[in-house]
């Protein structure tokens, strides 16, 4: 098989994630008004969709744990980011509940689906089982909105201070970059059923490791990279706005006259 | 007699009346962040004069091909002191000193929030100097270059005492710099004056804000790295050895890890100058304020993320080589943002091109040639070519040199008056500029061609290629007009501090508050402040009609203001993280897959889990302790303070008992890679605790002596932070070392 090949043919139906998809645009269209936000929507809806379906999730099924890594990226820091984004800025997202409200409980639960889903029993367990698969993929997207939701919550008072949020961010990037170089230099496998492919069922085992030259030493490396050096850039972006956030509020009164030493 | 007179007279003017009797006391004594930050900049120029003549032995020995002025190991030892000696004794000392002298006086405060600490910091850099320098009389100084490498750096290779005095001496460098870098944050956070909120910090004082985060950051991790070698050097321990088992890789990648981020700690203060010296003397406010804030702390992120790139020609594979590239060439987006805004500020201005001003040009040119020179470093394939040749000498030259050395000089001219009362002198001040702008381009931009022509670097001489002598000649000619540069600058600075005229309280009608009070500034450093609404005070005095815009100042976060001794102890926990986080991933790495020998099978841990559940029930203790203090019944708080004191004793005598057995058994150190990372990790922890029990000991004798009114005793909270967090790390140790084997 070609590379043209394995990206024509390897698309797969998820039932499950078009008919929650399709429930979220409804449910969406029936609470609010259509705005110019509902194109986050759909783009969160869009990189749902894609990574569910697309030849990435056939690489993550038992190829490439670095497509895991992708998915998993994805999952975890943009779906979740999108849909908050798409929220209407008068939805209130449960400030007054401790559990939801808690920078450390969104700090825990951002850096923890991470360090969690890769314990070597779970992270084998949802290549090889569908029913811990989808459990992980719902968990993702719950832990990482309630990660977001200190930063992206649509009401500005509900959102974390400014400075506080890059701290947040800042140590969630290091927590994430710690795991990220430990997976990228272990010498043993995080994810050792990606290590011996069990069975090539859709025959392009020879592609990935002869064409694409991706070993499963080489694999582990990207995945690690892919948590330690892109995730951080995603979350320096979000510092990037915070400190626009910080510099931007509240606008300038007027100037004020100076008064005798 | 005479001369001494003068001596007396100037140095005391700088004193109160009632000093001016003791006047060397009143040096040696001193916890005035004034004279602190002079003592940085004087140590930092002693050894900026030794190691400019190791500069200068190095290129007369290049100045010929085949040349036998220096010995091999003669020139090893210079290039290896050279570059130690400039950065940890030169770049770094004097740009604390600025900053120490600045910028308290910049935020408005009396002083930096821990005036002791900060005496310790610059006696930790003679200290440590003179360490450094010392192994010249023991056996011969290293020759390992000023990163080190393992295993060159190890006992097999390096057997005599070079390299161990080299390690203790930046052991303790990197201390006093962590204590530095804790009161930079510490004093902007609690020591503003009023008005003075974090969002109208000048942009020296942001970036000195900044900079001190990078340095808690990283300085820990080259501390780490140290104290791995020494036990290696001195204990046996098997960290770095390869034909122990031990990676020699895993030193570059922490060393780097410290490498990179160093190279912005000395970077970004230069940043700091230019963007205070360059809107000054262009007349106008820099350009895009926040664009210049906070690409800092991109850059700041960045640099903490990108040390790989130093490693491209150690074969790391292409996968990481590639991320790295991509992360590495991101950080000229903001260096390239401060660039343009630095020139944006100077386009329309009338720039007046007094001598700070020129250097503060200079440095942005010649910054500008080391970034583009950075970038094609920022690219693996090049990078293999250029990385071990001159080409690369040049590219850190015009950083190191260029940017940092250009900027000093620039801040040491603009802030002198400041400092003395009295002005440099302008027409040395611009041949000083001149013989070390035209001395630095000959020396470094041939060594660019030279790189390129594929004279390696390290090398105590080279053979007589086609144009390299005439290169190499031109070279050493351009070290020798910088030395002539140098030698005006300090003739400058010796004279102008005599007969310099009189500046006045602010000569460059500068905007910022150190120009607010007298030159050089009382004690306290303020009478009285002008009212603070935006990042130029002083203008918004001096043109009522026509202020700054207000910058507003709503929100927690611009009147942040901790309490000073907790926010001491939290900056000092995040410092540690990076030490013990070093320490931890090492354990895991070498443990990850079990030792051949028995490794934590010989621990016993039944008995380290009870005392464990000791050390968690302290946490508890003192937080008991804390609420008796804060209900004011202190029978209570001290009861639960000999409770929490007790526990954590019973905690290290039992870690006393498990090494006691484990040396039995005859399991030491250099036994193998569980025994070194075991006794490291779990021994600097237990060097914490012990630490930790000595201040609670310290926190209730002050309780007994002086029962504290109205639950006032910071110190009880601060040190229970402390506290708290050597608990957090024993439950990560704990469970990594004791409880992660029976699970795996």
């Amino acid at each position: 098989m070609t590379t043209q090949q394995f990206l024509i043919s390897e698309w797969t139906w998820n039932t499950a994630g078009f008919v929650f998809s399709g429930a979220a645009l409804t449910a969406y269209l029936w609470a609010f008004n259509i705005s110019r936000r509902i194109l986050y929507l759909l783009a969160a809806l869009a990189v749902f969709v894609l990574t569910l379906v697309s030849p990435l999730n056939a690489l993550a099924a038992g190829y490439l744990f670095s497509a895991h890594m992708l998915q998993h990226i994805l999952l975890l820091l943009i779906v979740p980011a999108l849909l908050l984004m798409s929220l209407p800025r008068w939805v209130s997202l449960g400030s007054r509940s401790w559990l939801i409200a808690n920078p450390f409980i969104g700090w825990i639960a951002g850096v923890g689906a991470m360090w969690l889903w890769h314990a070597r029993p779970l992270c084998n367990a949802a290549v090889s089982s569908q029913i811990v698969n989808a459990l992980q993929i719902c968990s993702l997207i719950l832990l990482g909105t309630i990660f977001w939701r200190q930063i992206l919550a649509p009401r500005e008072e509900e959102r974390m201070s400014p400075a506080g949020a890059v701290l947040y961010l800042f140590s969630a990037c290091v927590a994430c970059s710690i795991l990220g170089i430990l997976i990228t230099f272990s010498p043993v496998s995080v994810c050792p059923i990606y290590a011996q492919p069990p069975a090539d069922r859709l025959g392009i085992l020879n592609l990935i490791q002869s064409s694409w030259g991706i070993t499963p030493d080489r694999d582990q490396q990207i995945g690690g990279l892919l948590m330690w050096v892109p995730m951080c850039l995603i979350y320096l972006s979000a510092i990037i706005a915070q400190l626009a956030r910080w510099f931007a509020h509240p606008v300038a009164s007027t100037p004020v006259t100076g008064k005798p030493l | 007699m005479n001369g001494n007179t003068s001596i007396t007279a100037t140095v005391a003017h700088l004193l109160t009346p009632a000093e001016r009797q003791h006047w060397k006391l009143a040096w040696l004594s001193t916890v005035d962040h004034k004279r602190i930050g002079i003592l940085y900049m004087l140590t930092g120029l002693v050894f900026f004069v030794i190691a400019g003549i190791e500069a200068l032995l190095i290129r007369l020995q290049l100045m010929v091909p085949n040349n036998t002025l220096l010995a091999p190991d003669t020139y090893n030892w210079m290039f290896t002191m050279h570059g130690t000696t400039m950065i940890f004794l030169v770049a770094m000392p004097v740009l604390f000193g600025i900053m120490n002298y600045i910028l308290p006086l910049q935020i408005g405060a009396r002083d930096m929030a821990f005036p002791r600490l900060n005496a310790l910091g610059v006696w930790l850099v003679p200290f440590g100097g003179i360490l450094l320098h010392f192994s010249f009389l023991a056996g011969g100084p290293p020759a390992v270059g000023w990163f080190a490498y393992t295993p060159l750096s190890e006992t097999p290779y390096s057997s005599q005492l070079g390299v161990d005095y080299w390690a203790i001496s930046l052991l303790v460098l990197g201390i006093g710099s962590v204590s530095a870098g804790i009161n930079f944050i510490v004093t902007v956070l609690t020591q503003r004056a009023p008005g003075m909120t974090l969002r109208r910090l000048p942009l020296f004082s942001w970036m000195v804000f900044m900079n001190a985060f990078l340095v808690i950051l990283a300085l820990p991790l080259l501390n780490a790295s140290l104290v791995m070698l020494l036990i290696d050097r001195l204990l046996g321990g098997r960290f770095f050895l390869p034909f122990g088992g031990g990676s020699a890789i895993m030193w570059q990648h922490i060393f780097w890890a410290f490498g990179h981020p160093e190279v912005y700690i000395v970077a970004i203060p230069a940043f700091a100058i230019l963007s205070e010296v360059i809107p000054v003397f262009s007349r106008k406010p820099i350009f895009g304020h926040e664009f210049v804030a906070a690409s800092t702390v991109v850059i700041v992120f960045l640099s903490l993320l990108v040390w790989a790139h130093h490693m491209f020609t150690v074969g790391l594979g292409h996968t990481i080589d590639l991320f790295f590239v991509a992360a590495s060439v991101l950080i000229a987006v903001p260096t390239g943002v401060k660039l343009f805004n630095w020139s944006a500020t100077m386009v329309g201005g009338r720039v007046r091109f007094t001598t700070p001003m020129l250097f503060c040009v200079a440095a942005l040119l010649q910054f500008l040639i080391g970034g583009l020179t950075g970038i094609s470093h920022a690219v693996a394939p090049l990078d293999w070519q250029t990385k071990n040749s001159y080409y690369l000498v040049a590219h850190f030259h015009n950083i190191f040199v260029g940017l940092i050395v250009f900027a000093i000089l620039g801040a040491i001219y603009y802030w002198f008056p400041k400092m003395s009362g009295r002005m440099m002198s302008e027409r040395l001040g611009k041949w000083s500029f001149w013989l070390m702008t035209i001395g630095f381009n000959l020396t470094f931009m041939i060594q660019h061609v030279l790189g390129l022509a594929g004279m390696p670097r390290r090398t105590f001489t080279y053979p007589d290629l086609p144009g390299w002598a005439w290169m190499n000649m031109v070279s050493t000619i351009g070290a020798f007009f910088m030395a002539a540069g140098s030698i005006v600058f300090v003739w400058d600075l010796v004279t102008s501090l005599f007969r310099g005229k009189a500046a006045g309280d602010n000569p460059w009608n500068a905007w910022t508050l150190e120009w607010a009070t007298t030159s050089p500034p009382p004690h306290e450093n303020f009478d009285a402040l002008p009212p603070i609404h935006s990042r130029r005070p002083l203008w918004d005095y001096a043109n009522p009609d026509r202020p700054d815009p207000v910058v507003p100042a709503g929100g927690a976060i611009d009147n942040f203001r901790p309490e000073k001794n907790k926010a001491g102890v939290m900056t000092f926990i995040i410092s540690e993280l990076g030490f013990f986080g070093v320490l931890i991933l090492a354990y895991l790495f070498y443990n990850a897959t079990p030792q051949s020998g028995p490794g934590w099978q010989r621990l016993d841990i039944f008995k380290t889990t009870i005392f464990s559940v000791c050390l968690f029930a302290s946490s508890f203790t003192i937080w008991r302790s804390e609420v008796g203090l804060r209900t004011n019944n202190l029978g209570k708080m001290k009861a639960w303070l000999i409770a929490t004191i007790v526990l954590g004793g019973i905690f290290i005598v039992g870690q006393g008992l498990e090494y006691w057995s484990l040396y039995q058994s005859g399991v030491s150190v250099g036994l193998d890679l569980f025994a070194t990372t075991f006794f490291t990790l779990t021994g600097f922890h237990g060097l914490h605790v012990s630490f930790g029990l000595l201040a609670l000991l310290v926190v209730l004798g002050v309780a007994l002596v002086s029962n504290p009114k109205n639950g006032h005793l910071p110190a009880l909270g601060a040190v229970g932070y402390y506290w708290h967090f050597v608990d957090v790390v024993w439950v990560f140790v704990f469970s990594i070392v004791y409880l992660w084997p029976l699970i795996r």
